[in-house]
């Protein structure tokens, strides 16, 4: 066999960012199919791809978020705190749609909050959004009682469009989901917005060098962390129309975990937003062929731990090979 | 700013950068103390000083990267008071650092672009030019004699340090800059890259650009440089034209041994 082909076909399939999750993603399947012919149905990939989408019109965000350098840990709070509001809003006999924009307002505020704190007060993101995801999951904790709160209105067609079904059992998030990927897998790769969150991640005393406004950029991208979250947890919203005060506990960690499963570099500077779909679409896999499987629901999160490890050393190795 | 003085008004016609009295402080360190600096049009100016004498300041002073805390700048003829390092770039001031001329995992072209993105219209959207891009920078840094150039997505992780170098220049001369500041460019060089990235600076100057080489190699910069400026402790310490020195005699003053 021309042993130098095959090389050139191994480096050009390592070019694509996603190939090590995407690899993961086939195995794990295959793995589950093996395990459980209820796996491999039109309704469970329905059912996962319903799960996965929540979580990952987060992950999309964090991923945006992580390749300029910076963590949102706030974002499962934010999940929350939007629909909540929404909620509240909506219950005194406001349209659902005002609502709605009122609440992705807040988010965003929450997203300006963090990035205006990371980089005019020059504090670790790590350190200043843990301090926001307390601080408003406390906020829901005490406006709510602890209590969840339900959309007493009758208008249903808006919450439907968000989260609701759609056809073939489908559910609307997953078009939200499908559409976020898209519209930010091309901002991050075909604008010049998007070139400049790598070079942000990558090297801020460079980008700051060539001119870009470094704190601009993480800023923006703070803010559509935050919007995204809300976006996610409306579209919970819309599958419920009621909202748990606790909801959305742990996904940052989840949204993270799928960001770097999706090949995202924890330090800045690469990913990609398709691997944060890949990501969360893995994770959603791994809880449904674990219950498929008979496996206590307690090991579905040491399976992601283990998943999580696996695919950054995989991840590593192939990013030193294509980018040294 | 208002200049009354002819003479001065002649300095800074005269001049491509005219600095005077520059104080740059970091909190309560002072880092710049009251240095005056000039470089002619198309001449090539070594900076030297030992490690924390202020050459990088000072570099840093001119495009815009740091902001002065007192004293005036003016670039081709005007008062420039750049507010970030993009008016500067905009104004013709290309800059390759040491340490922050390229993010790592970006790939030749877009470091190349970084800042100046070529874009194209894409239904209502305007979508980044990457095939422009990447035949602009292909072009460029074959012109300055980058060879085995790889495919123009590579990351520039894999490049040499000479080449890195020759990424800024190409950048440089593409951008029509009428100031290249290279900041210790043959820093952890071969001698064959050194040798290369010397000759980019002499090509440099006779495409009529002015450069400012900072160095502590004396040896190294001689060969091209016309003038050399030394700073010790942020202050000026010599001024010396290269036909009134030679390597030897420049050591010395670096050093802090000589003064002229």
């Amino acid at each position: 066999m021309n042993s130098g082909r095959w090389k050139k076909i191994l480096d050009r399939m390592l070019r694509v960012r996603v190939f090590g999750a995407f690899t993961g993603l086939i195995l794990i399947m295959l793995i589950f199919t093996i395990l459980s012919d209820k796996f491999f149905t039109w309704d469970n990939f329905i059912s996962i791809f319903t799960t996965s989408s929540e979580l990952g019109i987060i992950a999309i965000g964090t991923c945006f978020l992580m390749i300029a350098g910076e963590f949102d840990l706030s974002v499962g709070s934010v999940f929350a705190v939007a629909p909540m509001l929404g909620a509240l809003i909506a219950n005194t006999g406001v349209p659902m749609a005002i609502a709605f924009i009122t609440s992705m307002v807040a988010a965003g505020l929450i997203g300006l909050l963090n990035g205006i704190i990371v980089t005019e007060a020059k504090i670790p993101s790590f350190i200043a959004t843990l301090g926001s995801m307390m601080f408003f999951r406390g906020v829901l904790l005490a406006v709510s009682g602890g209590f969840p709160i339900d959309y007493f209105g009758e208008e249903t067609g808006f919450l439907n469009a968000l989260g609701g079904k759609i056809f073939f059992g489908m559910r609307a998030s997953g078009i939200w989901f499908v559409l976020a990927t898209i519209i930010f897998s091309i901002i991050l790769n075909q604008t010049r917005y998007g070139n400049h969150v790598f070079a942000v991640g990558g090297n801020a005393g460079t980008a700051k060098a060539v001119g870009i406004n470094v704190k601009r950029v993480k800023i923006i991208n703070f803010i559509i962390a935050a919007v995204l979250a809300g976006l996610a947890g409306f579209t919970m919203f819309g599958r419920f129309h009621s909202i748990d005060p606790t909801a959305g506990q742990l996904l940052e960690l989840e949204a993270i975990a799928s960001s770097v499963i999706g090949g995202a570099l924890l330090t800045g500077g690469y990913g990609s937003i398709a691997g944060a779909f890949i990501g969360a679409f893995l994770i959603g896999v791994l809880r449904s062929g674990l219950i498929l499987v008979g496996a206590p629901a307690y090991w579905y999160q040491a399976f992601i731990g283990v998943i999580l490890v696996i695919s950054v050393i995989f991840n590593t190795k192939i990013r030193k090979a294509v980018a040294g | 700013m208002i200049v009354n003085n002819p003479e001065k008004i002649k300095l800074i016609k005269d001049n491509l950068v005219y600095m005077e009295d520059i104080v740059v402080k970091f909190g309560k360190v002072v880092a710049l103390n009251g240095v005056n600096f000039r470089v002619g049009k198309n001449e090539v100016v070594g900076l030297l000083g030992d490690n924390g004498a202020g050459k990088s300041t000072l570099i840093k002073s001119l495009n815009g990267y740091h902001r002065i805390s007192a004293g005036n700048i003016y670039f081709d003829g005007k008062h420039a008071d750049f507010t970030s390092p993009k008016d500067a770039r905009d104004a013709g001031i290309e800059t390759a650092y040491q340490d922050l001329a390229l993010v790592n995992l970006m790939s030749i072209s877009r470091n190349f672009f970084l800042g100046r993105e070529l874009q194209r219209n894409f239904l209502f959207m305007k979508l980044l030019d990457m095939r422009r891009m990447d035949e602009i920078a292909a072009r460029s840094l074959k012109e300055v004699g980058l060879r085995n150039i790889r495919a123009m997505h590579e990351t520039v992780n894999f490049l040499s340090g000479g080449e890195r170098q020759a990424i800024a220049i190409g950048r440089a001369n593409f951008f029509g800059a009428k100031l290249l500041i290279l900041d210790e460019p043959t820093a952890a060089l071969s001698v064959t890259e050194t040798e290369w990235v010397l000759r980019l600076v002499k090509e440099a100057k006779e495409s009529g650009l002015a450069v400012i080489l900072i160095s502590h190699n004396a040896y190294e910069v001689f060969g091209v440089a016309d003038r050399f400026v030394v700073l010790q402790h942020g202050e000026n310490y010599a001024d010396i034209k290269k036909e009134e020195t030679n390597p030897e005699e420049l050591i010395e003053v670096i050093a802090g041994r000589i003064k002229k």
